[in-house]
């Protein structure tokens, strides 16, 4: 699968980085190819690109905070979930993504 | 709208606040604490025509920082839950909710209150198409701040006004038992997920309870964010052997970090094994948290670890409640936790999740 998300959390300087490299390690181990934009207090880093977020099958948005720049993914399949859930169990997420989509 | 209650959409909007909250909070704390150690405890300006030092401008500049607290936390949750449009009834509902003394907690209310109004008004009020640019423009700023304004000055102002004194009132009044449970929940409570969102609810009720005047609870959210980075260091200092290379390397970090009053260093050594190390943060925490009220020590600044110390009422008893609190968690720590296997695991394990309701849009 080709997967894009956005994480950020409430102070935005910790959990917001753990998540996205989660997601990215699950991601790349799974064989997805993923790209993971980060919404900290710092400001967005690693903005998705437009290609990016053209060629994605599925937007995962991790976070416990509302983000900025949803209209980039109107008429995308979005998934969103807290921080916490890609901090526990980020293969079990996108697995279960990858079945719900039937694109096993 | 129902959905638009549900306790996990109206907790994302208040954490949204928090985050837009926190930056400001940290820098008019440190500077009403810079110009107060500096400068002894300098008269704010009154009078800009005349001349002032450099320590009255950081102090005022700071209070007019902590002004701003309702207003930045109501427009931030209008804006979560109504998007632009919801910024500038939500920075009104703000000021209002400090005009009459409904101080932080009437500002989140307003803000909850004006994001619904926008929206609300963006279904019901339908304009021909030549007037759609005045939707975002006039009449849902115009119509939300009156809508809700009028209900926060002549409705609900007054009885939110009276229950945050109350409140206020409650907990500066609070000895004995009561003080003790109050100060170990706040503390268990902000040790708990090293500044997750248990952590975030602590400190929201304790950065509002600043701005009423109540200084207890800041004390008790400073020493329980320090005592996991300090209790995590000290129980390594004992006993080495149970924690890894690369947790020890995590430690180094996490100490600097902790008497920064960050917490969040802790996590990667909480990861390897949560239940013992959440464990023993929260309960030295909750034992830091206790003796904090039970000594009355009161934090005027709600960050900045132990370069604010000395601007505590009594910095003697917050280093004993730090002190003892450490000791518990490294104690803890060190009793429970077993010896390290050096060895990296192979594959990270997965924590078991019910995904079951996860929605895919």
């Amino acid at each position: 699968m080709n997967i894009v998300g956005v994480a950020a959390c409430t102070s935005g300087i910790a959990h917001t980085y753990i998540a996205k490299e989660k997601l990215m390690k699950a991601g790349k181990a799974l064989g997805h190819n993923i790209h993971i934009e980060t919404q900290g207090t710092i400001g967005t880093e690693n903005k998705l690109t437009a290609n990016d977020i053209s060629a994605a099958d599925v937007v995962i948005i991790a976070a416990d905070i509302k983000i900025n720049g949803t209209e980039r993914f109107t008429g995308k399949r979005i998934v969103e979930v807290p921080t916490s859930v890609v901090i526990k169990s980020p293969k079990g997420l996108i697995n279960k993504i990858q079945v719900e989509l039937g694109l096993t | 709208m129902v959905n638009e209650l549900r306790l996990s959409e109206l907790k994302r909007h208040a954490m949204t606040g928090v985050s837009y909250m926190l930056p400001l909070v940290v820098a008019s704390g440190l500077l009403i604490a810079i110009g107060n150690i500096f400068g002894g405890n300098p008269s704010l300006i009154s009078n800009y025509k005349g001349s002032y030092s450099i320590w009255q401008a950081a102090v005022t500049l700071g209070v007019y920082g902590m002004q701003l607290i309702p207003a930045i936390m109501s427009a931030a949750i209008a804006y979560s839950i109504a998007d632009r449009p919801g910024i500038a009834p939500g920075l009104l509902m703000g000021m209002i909710a400090n005009a009459i003394g409904a101080g932080f907690f009437g500002g989140m209310l307003g803000g909850y209150l004006a994001g619904w109004c926008v929206n609300f008004l963006k279904k019901v009020v339908k304009v021909p198409n030549w007037a759609q640019a005045l939707m975002p423009m006039l009449i849902l700023p115009l119509l939300a701040s009156v809508i809700i304004g009028f209900i926060m000055f002549f409705i609900i102002g007054g009885p939110v006004a009276a229950a945050s004194f109350a409140l206020t009132d409650m907990l500066q009044n609070m000895q004995g038992g009561s003080a003790a449970l109050f100060g170990a929940i706040m503390g268990a409570m902000a040790a708990f997920d090293f500044g997750g969102p248990v952590n975030k609810v602590a400190s929201l009720f304790a950065d509002g309870l600043l701005l009423q005047g109540v200084c207890g609870p800041e004390a008790i959210k400073i020493c329980a964010s320090m005592i996991p980075p300090f209790g995590v260091t000290l129980s390594w200092l004992m006993r080495k052997k149970r924690y890894s290379k690369g947790e020890s390397d995590n430690i180094k970090i996490a100490f600097p970090l902790g008497i920064c009053m960050i917490t969040e260093g802790v996590i990667p050594i909480a990861a390897v094994d949560p239940l013992r190390v959440v464990f023993s943060c929260s309960a030295g925490a909750a034992v830091g948290g206790a003796i904090i009220m039970l000594l009355g020590v009161q934090s005027p600044v709600p960050s900045g670890g132990m370069f604010i110390v000395p601007a505590m009422n009594n910095p003697i008893g917050f280093l004993i409640a730090l002190g003892i609190g450490t000791v518990i968690t490294a104690a803890l720590l060190s009793l429970l936790k077993k010896d390290a296997v050096e060895e990296e695991p192979i594959e990270e394990e997965e924590a078991e999740l019910d995904l079951g309701d996860i929605q895919i849009k």
